[in-house]
């Protein structure tokens, strides 16, 4: 009785209606132009103008400039500074609310609040805490002795310090993923160990950190591509200076779409820069072998 | 063990306060008046608390149209894109047609896919349309599923939500003559509020909190969300008043902390469940 209703062999077709908004969305706004800038990027394309094919120059012309390789050198600098320290951040937070204690939810929504921030109320609020003259962290840091850069003014600080302001802003996110996969650690693990006269240390090391690899794992990819696509920060920041010490890729494709118009250089762009996405993910996995914990 | 509690409760404390600062820093610098705002060493509590901050940022600034637009859009996009993903996951969860999982791990491959390489062809879309420059153009394509994200994380988060209802409910409603349309919207989706709630407030938010699609596809001042309106102010204008600037940071938190600290009992659950599988 219950099999015929749901086997009804017409829902095929039914789903059609229900899939309809997203397929049409899907289509337009991510296959069409998935396609379209693969098109664009060996074109000469300004907006307005007809596309004029011209084969690999815009690669070519990238590949051979110095800015480019110059910006890839950012790129890679930003996710080396960020990338590690949110990730570890992320599990210290998470470690620290593993336990149920008193207050827990009081503690877990304060370390979650600059994720539901605004990007840009952060970038505006550590911009001022980063002011060279009269800010905030320079002040504290002048109590200990210690003159603080300009920060965002000093080239070789304004990475780094958009990278500090990013740990804090979503140091949140991912301790939520790892709690999730706290929880998933049987207790019976740990008090095995501990019986065993394990210290807290070693049951970290042996037991907490290879079942929480496939969960580090994932936080570690998606991290990494997040830090490739670093742009609001800049955006709002810095707007890729001083000089062109914080021009990351995803700022400098937005520049050269929108404020050069080279829109046939800025797909090819855009493409150079999902190639790099694409093969630092498949480096991941290759990897995981040798780290993630497979039972 | 009591040390080891102690331990632990004090450095949750500290982290607490690194994570509070620059939100404690924003409301003091919200209420310096211009002088005491560039004194050195900063006044940690102002003496004054200049409350009128509060008013002149809505008279020397648009903050209040950057408020009505982001909200308007807000709203608006929130409840397209909502709908679109709720429909869609139905599907992926109640229903069997062809090519199910290929279309679902297409739309889940297509978060891995940087907005870069979609901006350049959805501008031009959104040119040949004639919305640029309009609400239009951040509100409409959230019906379809979201002009960045094709709304996979929505899909994604519903289907489980959605699998987990037992199947004997929609048996029942449907041998009761309820088509399968009414058991979707008459008893699944209410059944459902608590994962509805936390994608509203991931969706609410990752629109309120957007600054790249505005930034990509407005252009006049009256049309502007509180993100990109602030930024401008604060990139254009270099000696801006930091004072007026943080009361109208401040403005644009507030909303979407209250969101958050409304559904947030919620939005630990979320993440278990997502947790799970992924």
């Amino acid at each position: 009785m219950v099999k015929i209703a749901t086997k009804n062999p017409s829902s095929g077709r039914a789903a059609y209606p229900y899939l309809l908004p997203v397929l049409i969305g899907f289509t337009v706004f991510t296959v069409g132009p998935v396609l379209t800038s693969l098109y664009l990027s060996f074109t000469h394309y300004e907006i307005g103008a007809k596309p004029e094919f011209v084969a690999l120059a815009n690669y070519r012309e990238l590949l051979g400039s110095q800015l480019f390789w110059q910006v890839v050198g950012h790129t890679f600098y930003y996710a080396l500074l960020y990338v590690p320290a949110s990730v570890a951040a992320s599990l210290g937070l998470a470690l620290l609310l593993e336990k149920k204690v008193r207050g827990i939810t009081f503690f877990r929504t304060v370390y979650f609040l600059p994720v539901v921030t605004s990007m840009v109320a952060a970038a505006i609020i550590w911009g001022w805490l980063y002011n060279g003259d009269i800010g905030l962290l320079n002040y504290l840091l002048s109590l200990i002795g210690i003159s603080g850069p300009k920060w965002l003014q000093d080239p070789n600080w304004a990475l780094p310090a958009i990278a500090l302001m990013s740990v804090w802003k979503n140091a949140g996110y991912n301790m939520m993923i790892f709690l999730a996969g706290l929880t998933n650690i049987p207790a019976d693990y740990h008090e095995a160990a501990r019986i065993d006269g394990a210290t807290a240390f070693e049951r970290f090391r042996h037991i907490t950190l290879p079942l929480l690899s496939p969960v580090m794992f994932f936080v570690l990819v998606i991290t990494t591509i997040g830090a490739f696509q670093v742009f609001e920060q800049t955006y709002v920041m810095t707007n890729g200076g001083p000089g062109t010490s914080t021009l990351t890729l995803s700022y400098y494709i937005w520049e050269t779409a929108f404020e050069f118009f080279n829109l046939g250089t800025a797909s090819a762009l855009s493409y150079l820069f999902f190639i790099i996405v694409l093969i630092f993910t498949l480096v991941q996995f290759r990897a995981r072998k040798r780290w993630v914990f497979q039972p | 063990m009591t040390v080891g509690r102690i331990i632990r409760s004090i450095l949750m404390s500290l982290v607490a306060i690194v994570m509070l600062v620059p939100f404690l820093w924003m409301i003091v610098t919200s209420l310096q008046s211009p002088e005491t705002l560039v004194r050195f060493p900063p006044q940690f509590i102002p003496r004054s608390p200049k409350w009128s901050n509060y008013a002149e940022v809505f008279s020397e600034m648009p903050i209040g149209t950057f408020f009505f637009n982001s909200v308007k859009i807000s709203v608006l996009g929130t409840i397209g894109e909502v709908m679109a993903a709720s429909l869609a996951a139905f599907a992926f969860a109640r229903m069997q047609f062809r090519g199910k999982k290929l279309l679902f791990g297409l739309l889940l491959a297509t978060m891995m896919i940087p907005f870069q390489v979609t901006m350049v062809p959805v501008f031009i879309i959104m040119r040949w349309l004639g919305w640029l420059d309009s609400h239009a153009s951040l509100i409409i394509p959230h019906f379809f599923g979201g002009a960045f994200a094709s709304g996979a994380f929505g899909i994604f988060l519903l289907r489980q939500f959605f699998e987990s209802v037992p199947r004997e409910l929609e048996d029942a409603s449907r041998i009761d003559g309820a088509s399968r349309f009414r058991f979707f919207t008459t008893i699944l989706l209410p059944l459902s509020k608590p994962a509805l709630a936390v994608l509203a407030l991931f969706v609410f938010m990752g629109i309120w909190n957007d600054l790249l699609t505005p930034v990509l596809f407005l252009s006049t001042e009256d049309k502007m969300p509180l993100t990109f309106g602030l930024a401008v102010l604060e990139t254009v204008q270099h000696n801006f008043r930091y004072d007026l600037l943080m009361a109208g940071t401040l403005i644009s938190v507030v909303p979407i902390l209250i969101f958050y600290i409304i559904v947030q009992r919620w939005v630990t659950d979320a993440f278990l469940r997502a947790g799970v599988k992924g």
